[in-house]
């Protein structure tokens, strides 16, 4: 019952944070009128007298696949801290601890460096390098981890994934310092953007994460128990190396597609996983889906706050997540501890 | 040795990566039986256990109830044979219920829709207050003491209801009261029909208490297994290299 109303207040939370999305801008746009917007749309129905035509275009061409494209983001995101720190039985952990973000910064640099030669190629191009430089980065991660340790113990993994991490970074680095006239690209791609708000981008990210999500649901009874030691998994019947496997990889291609269209946003993956499981608790069956609205209800906030805080400019959505995310973090573990 | 036998080694070898921990091992248990396995330090007691769970792998055979141990999936394997991990640990908030549920897991065959039954029910709930947790079920894992811990997690271990327990150092962190306690929930268990534990204690006088078969391991070979009873003394002063009698009677010999 409890967690009944738990879920319809989060329901209910990204519901409106998505209307507060679309709605807020340089206009206000009312959720009627939003509703009314996307009736027009899907019944091929006039609009209502009182919406300038020029709405139409905005909300549904501009506002609403940039913000489905965040909570499409910070869904995924959560959902794969939410993973890697039960597989790795540490709640510090990050998927972008396997390598998956400097991969990914990594080839969108490349791109941005050789942009004069492959330009007019098409949007897709950056996103697809960055997918594969961040796909080929945890490869060699896990590759080099079972090369070195049978076991894959998660020491070993965390280990690499920081060796290969930095190795990354200072590629990107020297590329930067190569060419200057390049390197404020470099480091705004990973500060993360959600500028790129186009459909075709939440067309892509949409079925990969619908997928990958059911995949982590499906697997909710094995991450249970690794949470509890490998040996103790092990002995229990998971079969550890294939289940492992099979995640990290999953985990790779969910945040890899995600970072590939909005560069890094960090902080997400890191904290909501600890505040769906304060809320929904530990098992994943609950904790899973938690986090994804959550991670997406979050981040469609913190974009709007990027978008209308300091206008006409844009604040780098990878700052705004640390900047309202801390607090809010300090809040609910610190101010809760007292009562509890 | 009388009986069914319950869990049976022969020839059993493993280690880590080339490193020969356990050589040419063979030793059974009884239907009803309690082994403890004795020996110093680095002898080969928890990886003998890991080989035996599951956990690493291993040469030669391994019967549990008359079955064959090798090839077999980690869910029917885990239906017969059940570690406690002295490495297990609690990191993030569930409940004692839910922990205890998890030893169903082997039960269940994997979907995205799991169903709990009425009997996956029952059997936690008796686990739960076989081990005395039963009043703790709703408390978060991550607030217990180690020794309330110690008890979830053989909750656990029974509601995965296999037919060997096998226990890696199951008394730490417990007061005596509650060794005692954890001993006897475990030879209950062990008094039904076709059960049988094997575990590694640190506790000399603790093991010889519990068992009532001894294994002796020295640089992972046996040196003798038999009935306590039939424990020659000299091969517990050669296994630790140190009069054991005058040890004990040093620690409990000031309340005579």
């Amino acid at each position: 019952m409890r967690t009944g109303i738990k879920t319809g207040l989060l329901l209910l939370a990204a519901l409106t944070a998505l209307l507060l999305g679309i709605g807020v801008g340089s206009v206000y746009v009312p959720p009627g009128d939003i509703l009314a917007i996307a009736a027009g749309r899907i019944f091929d129905m006039p609009l209502p007298d009182h919406i300038p035509t020029g709405y139409s275009a905005m909300v549904l061409d501009m506002r609403l696949p940039r913000v489905l494209l965040a909570f499409l983001t910070g869904a995924a995101l959560a959902v794969c801290g939410a993973v890697m720190q039960s597989l790795l039985q540490n709640p510090l952990a990050s998927p972008f601890g396997l390598g998956v973000s400097s991969g990914a910064g990594l080839g969108a640099a490349v791109v941005i460096v050789m942009g004069g030669a492959v330009a007019g190629v098409g949007t897709f191009l950056m996103p697809a390098v960055s997918l594969m430089f961040a796909l080929g980065t945890v490869c060699l991660v896990l590759f080099l981890s079972a090369k070195l340790d049978r076991n894959m113990s998660n020491v070993t993994v965390i280990l690499l994934g920081m060796v290969i991490s930095l190795f990354c970074n200072a590629l990107m680095s020297l590329l930067a310092t190569g060419s200057p006239a390049h390197a404020q690209r470099i480091q705004l791609w990973q500060l993360g953007s959600f500028s790129m708000r186009e459909w075709s981008a939440v067309w892509a990210l949409l079925p990969v994460t619908v997928v990958i999500c059911l995949y982590f649901l499906r697997y909710a009874g094995e991450l249970d128990v690794m949470t509890f030691g490998e040996e103790q998994a092990l002995s229990m019947g998971v079969d550890l190396r294939r289940v492992k496997g099979r995640l990290m990889a999953a985990v790779a291609v969910l945040t890899g597609t995600a970072v590939a269209f909005v560069g890094i946003i960090g902080f997400v993956d890191l904290i909501v996983p600890h505040i769906a499981r304060r809320f929904f608790g530990a098992a994943h069956r609950r904790m899973l889906p938690a986090c994804a609205l959550f991670g997406g209800t979050f981040l469609v906030l913190c974009d709007l706050a990027a978008r209308t805080l300091t206008p006409p400019h844009e604040i780098p959505i990878g700052s705004i997540t640390a900047l309202l995310g801390a607090p809010f973090f300090l809040y609910l573990f610190f101010g809760g501890r007292k009562n509890g | 040795m009388n009986g069914i036998t319950m869990l049976k080694a022969e020839q059993l070898s493993c280690g880590y990566g080339k490193t020969r921990v356990i050589h040419d091992l063979s030793f059974q248990v009884a239907a009803g039986g309690r082994l403890c396995i004795l020996g110093p330090n680095g002898c080969g007691k928890t990886t003998l256990l890991r080989a035996l769970a599951g956990v690493i792998p291993w040469q030669g055979r391994v019967e549990a109830d008359g079955v064959s141990l090798r090839g077999v999936s980690p869910k029917q394997r885990a239906q017969k044979i059940a570690l406690m991990s002295q490495f297990s640990q609690a990191v993030f908030d569930y409940t004692v219920y839910e922990t205890v549920m998890l030893g169903r897991y082997a039960h269940h065959s994997g979907s995205l829709f799991p169903v709990k039954t009425q009997d996956d029910r029952a059997v936690v709930e008796d686990a739960l207050r076989r081990t005395g947790v039963w009043e703790l079920r709703e408390q978060l894992v991550t607030r217990l003491s180690g020794g309330q811990l110690q008890r979830v997690f053989l909750a656990r271990t029974f509601a995965q209801e296999p037919q060997i327990i096998l226990l890696d150092e199951p008394a730490n962190h417990l007061d005596p009261r509650y060794q005692e306690a954890l001993l006897e929930s475990l030879r209950e268990w062990t008094a039904d029909q076709g059960r049988c534990v094997a575990g590694v204690f640190h506790d000399l006088s603790l093991a010889l208490a519990f068992a009532d078969t001894v294994l002796l391991l020295e640089e992972g070979r046996a040196l003798a297994c038999g009935p306590v009873e039939e424990l020659e003394e000299k091969l517990l002063d050669r296994l630790y290299g140190m009069d054991v009698r005058r040890y004990m009677k040093k620690i409990y010999g000031r309340w005579k």
